[in-house]
């Protein structure tokens, strides 16, 4: 049982949100009612723990056994503070790294919490960029990556984006103990206004990204990029069609479990597109309406969820429907994670 | 053309000079009956406000530098409308921003134009010169701080030649900025034809669904600026922590007019874009539901009765303002969860709102 994949999602039923963990199957294992839209996790497969973080500008999150064992427990992050969706364990279990935002200073930081200690809050470092998006742990376990999307919000005035003409993004590599910035790379400068959001990372330890384009629509630059450490990002637009059909965004990404296939998803688009990880070439595409999650299922196989509720197995090349749409199946939010 | 100043005279030309499929589409009526239109009211009224600034500059004295803020009011009303225009040419290249940079919760806006008018800063008191600046100096929050803020009664006197002419550039600069947009959407650019006429090869936009999308986000798009931009802050989350001074034109006074002219804005295209008469059946409620929602926003602002400065924090007027947030945030789930669907559009619960 240990070893069957399981999934783990926010979502909508109705008007009620929930956290959901599925099986390959997309059959609910385990359904925890929250009070607002989630958005991502953090996830400690080791010890089946995860943590679920309401979407940006929440302040909430709660850590649950995925399995269902014990009481969840309430997080809430410190006062100037709120979360922006994403975050990771360190591989011994004992901190849990999210990304957030100072937003009276208008700064970037990830809040550091004792994943021991009822995730008391024990201190913060700088992300070395505005609106932190996904964060994740890079091969050697110690380093986070961090995508400083470059926007600037303020919860006071919702979700408004109050910086787009100055919005400088960038891809940060931070000491996940002690805070200090090991490398920073950021794009050209007239890509200033390609937020770097989501992140995966490959079977030869290797960043990918995906970007969502806030500058004049027609630009349509290339949205999805590698980061190989110590070397400069590369952009691959493929296909003049597909990153049209894009839409300039990029909702979410996933490795395959052979880490050498990347699924990007675009829910504007309402399609996944695939890529081949040693050379940036797309190797196809699969529509999905408001299609937004997608997770790593098996060797050139991701899961990827819907808005509208519908759940399937996609290769480049095929996909197969597991959950229809639509008939009051919940709605799915943005992300998908695999456990273990 | 130029001759032809009467909206209504336009239409007619279009109707009579354009290709049938063109004239039918939502696209060309938003465009000729509501953008170009909008634009060229607020490019007449730029035009006027940077000559009230010139002869104020010229010669300064109360009567001028009245007149100039009766011309910086209707500038206000005429950009109301056009902001709700929020997707290409007003999109492109920080326009928006350059003309209405808000909000600002930090207040970058008048630490720079206290720098701009404290230094004297020559850049800054040419239109070219001022267009290289940081946005939060150049558009309208700025000139009315130089218009109506700490100070500006010295813009009736001759002691203060710099602040006159750094409102005349700024003025100067904002006519350029709406000329850009203007030419952005006149008839024969690209973005105009493939807004009007969207086909396979024209870019942005290759369908009518990709139109009406843009359209309805557009609706949408207006209504969540009014509230969280606009009316939120302001309002705080109980009487004790409203702040008038967080809405926009507090100093002026105008920050309801500006409103009120954003939701006539919207009402306008939606009924321009003429989804009550062609859209499928039930769509005529729908559109009715929305008018209805707008109306009840439009009295409870047009009602308020004390200045923007005092009015989040006055119980009656707390009262008006809050009927209206609501009215506006049904008009946003009449515009995402009913209008879009009737019409055919894909708005997903990600692709709508997305992180």
């Amino acid at each position: 049982m240990l070893d069957e994949p399981l999934f783990l999602g926010a979502r909508v039923a109705g008007k009620a949100y929930e956290v959901a963990v599925i099986d390959e199957r997309g059959r609910d294992r385990l359904v925890l009612p929250v009070e607002a839209r989630g958005h991502s996790f953090a996830i400690d497969a080791p010890r089946r723990l995860a943590v679920a973080f309401a979407r940006s500008p929440g302040r909430h999150a709660v850590a649950f056994d995925v399995d269902g064992k014990g009481e969840p427990t309430a997080i809430v992050t410190a006062p100037g503070r709120h979360f922006f969706g994403h975050g990771i364990f360190t591989p011994d279990g004992r901190l849990m790294l999210a990304s957030e935002s100072d937003y009276e200073a208008g700064e970037g930081v990830t809040g550091v919490y004792d994943a021991t200690g009822g995730f008391r809050r024990i201190g913060e470092f700088r992300t070395a960029g505005i609106g932190p998006h996904e964060i994740v742990l890079m091969p050697d376990g110690r380093t986070v990556c961090v995508a400083n999307g470059g926007i600037l919000t303020h919860p006071d005035y919702e979700r408004l984006k109050l910086n787009l003409d100055t919005m400088k993004p960038n891809l940060t590599y931070l000491d996940a103990l002690t805070g200090e910035t090991v490398e920073q790379v950021t794009l050209a400068p007239e890509l200033h206004k390609l937020s770097i959001r989501h992140l995966t990372i490959d079977a030869a330890g290797a960043v990918w990204f995906g970007c969502q384009y806030e500058g004049d629509p027609a630009d349509r630059p290339a949205l999805v990029g590698r980061h190989v450490r110590g070397r400069e990002p590369e952009l691959f637009p493929g296909p003049a069609e597909t990153l049209r059909a894009l839409d300039n965004y990029i909702g979410s990404m996933a490795i395959d479990t052979s880490g050498t296939i990347v699924a990007t998803s675009s829910p504007r688009g309402g399609l996944i597109v695939f890529w081949d990880t040693a050379t940036g070439r797309c190797l196809g595409q699969q529509q999905i309406a408001d299609g937004c999650g997608v997770a790593p299922l098996q060797q050139g196989h991701v899961l990827a969820t819907s808005g509208r509720g519908a759940i399937d197995d996609m290769t480049a090349a095929a996909s197969l429907q597991i959950v229809a749409p639509g008939g009051g199946v919940p709605g799915w939010d943005n992300h998908l994670r695999r456990i273990g | 053309m130029t001759v032809f100043r009467s909206t209504g005279l336009a239409a007619l030309i279009l109707l009579v000079a354009s290709p049938a499929s063109a004239a039918d589409s939502s696209g060309a009526r938003v465009a000729e009956e509501f953008a170009r239109p909008a634009l060229a009211a607020l490019a007449g009224s730029g035009e006027t406000l940077t000559g009230a600034i010139g002869a104020l500059c010229a010669a300064p004295d109360a009567e001028k530098l009245e007149a100039a803020r009766t011309a910086f009011g209707a500038v206000v009303d005429d950009w109301g409308r056009v902001s709700v225009l929020r997707f290409g040419p007003l999109a492109t290249g920080n326009r928006f921003e350059r003309l209405f940079f808000w909000p600002d919760p930090r207040g970058l806006g008048l630490k720079q134009i206290q720098q701009v008018l404290a230094a004297r800063d020559e850049n800054a008191a040419t239109p070219e010169g001022l267009s290289q600046k940081s946005v939060a100096a150049q558009g309208l929050p700025a000139l009315e701080f130089a218009l109506f803020g700490t100070g500006a009664e010295s813009l009736a006197a001759t002691d203060d030649p710099y602040r006159c002419r750094y409102a005349a550039a700024a003025a100067r600069n904002i006519a350029n900025v709406v000329a850009t947009v203007s030419e952005g959407w006149a008839d024969g650019s690209d973005f105009a034809a493939a807004f009007a006429s969207p086909a396979a090869d024209t870019d942005p936009y290759r369908s009518a669904a990709e139109v009406d999308g843009e359209i309805v986000k557009a609706a949408d798009t207006a209504f969540q600026y009014i509230r969280a931009a606009e009316l939120l802050p302001p309002l705080g989350k109980a009487i004790g922590e409203a702040n008038g001074r967080r809405a926009p034109l507090w100093r002026s006074g105008l920050s309801f007019r500006l409103m009120l002219a954003q939701i006539a804005g919207v009402r306008d295209l939606v009924a321009v874009a003429g989804y009550a008469g062609t859209g499928p059946a039930g769509t005529s409620e729908i559109v009715a539901a929305l008018d209805a929602e707008l109306e009840t926003a439009r009295a409870g602002l047009a009602g308020v009765a004390t200045p923007p400065q005092d009015a989040f924090a006055d119980e009656a007027d707390r009262a008006r303002i809050g009927a209206a947030n609501l009215a506006l945030d049904h008009a946003g789930h009449v515009v995402a969860d009913r209008l879009a669907p009737a019409l055919g559009l894909t708005m997903g619960f990600n692709a709508l709102d997305g992180d």
